[in-house]
């Protein structure tokens, strides 16, 4: 069928792609070649001295990405393992269901800026609830100012926000579960342990890879939690990719440099992501 | 060892789906569970299996109380109406899962389950997803899943009910061999099945269920031969016993203005309301017979079905052949009499020509 006026209707949706992704892709790659900063406002042209300054004279850089990997990875074991024991315990029949579903789903509904605010409340170091709770047993944890502490401050953080998310997911999955194979395993001598392990947890395989990856490419943005809860600090030991590449842009406004970074972390989380989804593939699904 | 169950009742809601049921099943023997959909046959084999727990009654399994112990711990092996297998595993691994349940050596879950593949004709399959098997297939995995852990009781819920004709006529025949191959030896097979033909075929004890009333218990010959009441003789014939509202006197059988000499086993009935069940099979077509009206011809296989009607009474006639008829055809049909029953008015057999009741005399 040759339809002449095809390129007509499918211009509105071109349109917008073009508008916000495939131009903003190509500016940045184009930024990141110039030395566009606040003395030296422009598009010339450097060449690759912004990536050759990345990548052999900026740790601070390489840190926050590692840094990043590991909270974005730990949060998101602990949405999965949490978020599926929750859904798993209101799958089935229990009293006050409806509830609990709802309950776990509130966190994700508030605004995580302000959340954030709050927790930040929660842990501050003399003032907060945590820590007069915690007195009892004659301990302090500094929250917010060690380096090491402040990085599990940030995980709870994110789990809070982000478990019901996960939660939503694996529940979806879990209802639309066939019932036959549980009464075939029940029939077959499986005790209720075994059951989820030899038959839940393979069924649920490819709803949880398709939840591990998305909150994966979310958790990897991690940036207003951060932001609120300790702007990065003490030090540098919270800051993340995103947060080091706004400095790096919006405040110091080395627009050129930050560009340049930003299309360096764009290109290694697609790779990673598509080698992380492959693994889970061929472990979970066995494929 | 004995699977006893004593008054099993269970209703969810307002109906019941057991009523007061009781048996004595005994090792070594097949059972066949006959009633029609919705009697109670799932529920009475989920019960069995503890899927389900009735409302009051006891099941007693080798002298133990066997609603206290918890199903995966029961030993019972079940085959459903639905193929249900693990979607996620393939044939080889189904068929092993559960043997993995319980902890046996590798080497003898391999051959155990190449020994139940082999014994539904499945070798060489063993790799395949369930999901690329034919509906036949999917079937004899999930039987092979319960053969393979030799279960000392053995469930069948309408094995080949959602099975084509060719399949079920099949498998049917595979499922006597299995049981007749010493299968059965030390296990208690429960069979249930709408279909009275698989039911005589199979040839164990009957157990007629309806409304999730035991109706009948006995061989089925027996069950065939000496239904106990109009129920039964409905539920264990295929098409229905044909039920005629008839009056006896002076040893004629009258009905619709046909006059039949009564056989010598019904003569003696003089009550009011009697009904003569004749089964479709003994009625045929004659030329000096009574003449009928044809309502509808069906043809089922080499059969045909034809449904006739004359004044207020409807028959259905079974003919070997395949004839052509047409609505209003008029045909001429012959009873063999001897062969007939009569049912009293509230429905228990009055008598039957295998000697049933008043027809032993």
């Amino acid at each position: 069928m040759n339809f002449k006026h095809k390129y007509f209707f499918l211009f509105p949706g071109l349109f917008v792609l073009i508008g916000i992704l495939i131009f903003p892709i190509i500016f940045v790659v184009r930024l990141s070649l110039s030395g566009w900063n606040s003395y030296n406002p422009g598009l010339d042209y450097i060449g690759l001295e912004n990536y050759i300054r990345l990548f052999t004279d900026d740790p601070r850089f390489w840190e926050s990405f590692f840094r990043l990997s590991f909270l974005s990875v730990t949060t998101v074991i602990l949405q999965y393992v949490i978020g599926f024991a929750l859904a798993h315990m209101v799958w089935k029949d229990i009293k006050f269901k409806r509830f609990f579903r709802v309950l776990f789903l509130v966190p994700m509904m508030t605004t995580p800026v302000i959340m954030t605010v709050i927790w930040r409340t929660f842990f501050h170091e003399s003032l907060g609830p945590v820590n007069d709770l915690l007195s009892v047993f004659g301990v302090a944890p500094k929250w917010l100012t060690d380096p090491v502490i402040a990085k599990f401050t940030v995980i709870i953080v994110e789990v809070w926000q982000w478990t019901p998310f996960m939660f939503l997911l694996l529940l979806a999955g879990l209802l639309s579960l066939p019932k036959e194979p549980f009464l075939a395993a029940a029939i077959d001598g499986a005790s209720p342990v075994r059951k989820f392990i030899y038959v839940t947890f393979p069924l649920m395989a490819p709803i949880s890879i398709g939840a591990i990856i998305i909150r994966l490419i979310e958790a990897s943005k991690i940036m207003d939690t951060v932001y609120v809860l300790t702007s990065g600090g003490p030090g540098t030991s919270t800051e993340t990719s995103s947060f080091y590449i706004f400095i790096k842009g919006l405040r110091e406004f080395q627009m050129g440099y930050a560009a340049s970074m930003s299309f360096t972390y764009l290109i290694i989380m697609i790779i990673s992501l598509t080698i992380i989804a492959k693994v889970l593939t061929k472990v979970l699904l066995k494929e | 060892m004995d699977l006893i169950a004593n008054n099993l009742s269970y209703k969810p809601e307002d109906q019941y789906h057991l009523n007061e049921v009781s048996f004595n099943f005994k090792e070594g023997n097949l059972y066949t569970i006959l009633g029609r959909t919705l009697s109670g046959k799932t529920t009475l084999l989920k019960t069995i299996a503890g899927l389900l727990t009735p409302d009051s009654g006891e099941i007693e399994f080798d002298g133990k109380n066997f609603l206290k112990v918890p199903v995966w711990e029961r030993n019972v092996a079940m085959v459903y109406q639905q193929f249900i297998n693990y979607p996620h595993l393939n044939v080889f691994e189904n068929i092993a899962f559960p043997l993995k349940q319980r902890k046996i050596d590798q080497g003898v879950i391999n051959e155990k389950v190449m020994d139940a593949l082999k014994s539904v004709g499945l070798l060489g399959y063993e790799k395949r997803k369930i999901q690329e098997l034919s509906g036949g297939q999917q079937q004899r995995v999930s039987l092979a899943r319960s053969l393979v852990k030799n279960a000392k009781i053995l469930l069948l819920d309408e094995p080949l009910v959602n099975l084509d004709y060719k399949l079920r006529e099949q498998l049917r025949e595979e499922f006597k061999n299995l049981f007749s191959k010493g299968l059965a030896d030390e296990t208690i097979l429960i069979y249930s099945t709408t279909d009275p033909k698989e039911t005589m075929e199979l040839n164990g004890e009957v157990i007629v269920l309806d409304e999730g009333k035991v109706l009948q218990v006995g061989p089925a010959k027996e069950i065939f031969e000496n239904p106990n009441s109009l129920k039964v003789a409905e539920i264990s014939n295929d098409p229905p016993m044909n039920i005629i509202e008839a009056k006896i006197s002076d040893n004629n059988i009258q009905f619709e203005g046909i006059n039949l000499e009564a056989p010598k086993h019904l003569s003696k009935l003089t009550e009011d309301g009697l009904k003569i069940g004749l089964r479709s099979s003994d009625i045929e077509l004659g030329e000096n017979g009574n003449e009928f009206e044809v309502e509808l011809a069906e043809i089922s296989g080499s059969e045909t079905l034809l449904h006739l009607k004359r004044g207020d009474t409807k028959i259905i006639v079974s003919i070997e052949e395949v004839l052509n008829f047409k609505i209003h055809d008029k045909v001429k049909i012959n009873f063999k009499i001897d062969r007939a029953y009569a049912f009293y008015a509230d429905g228990k057999l009055a008598s039957s020509p295998f000697g049933g009741l008043n027809g032993q005399n």
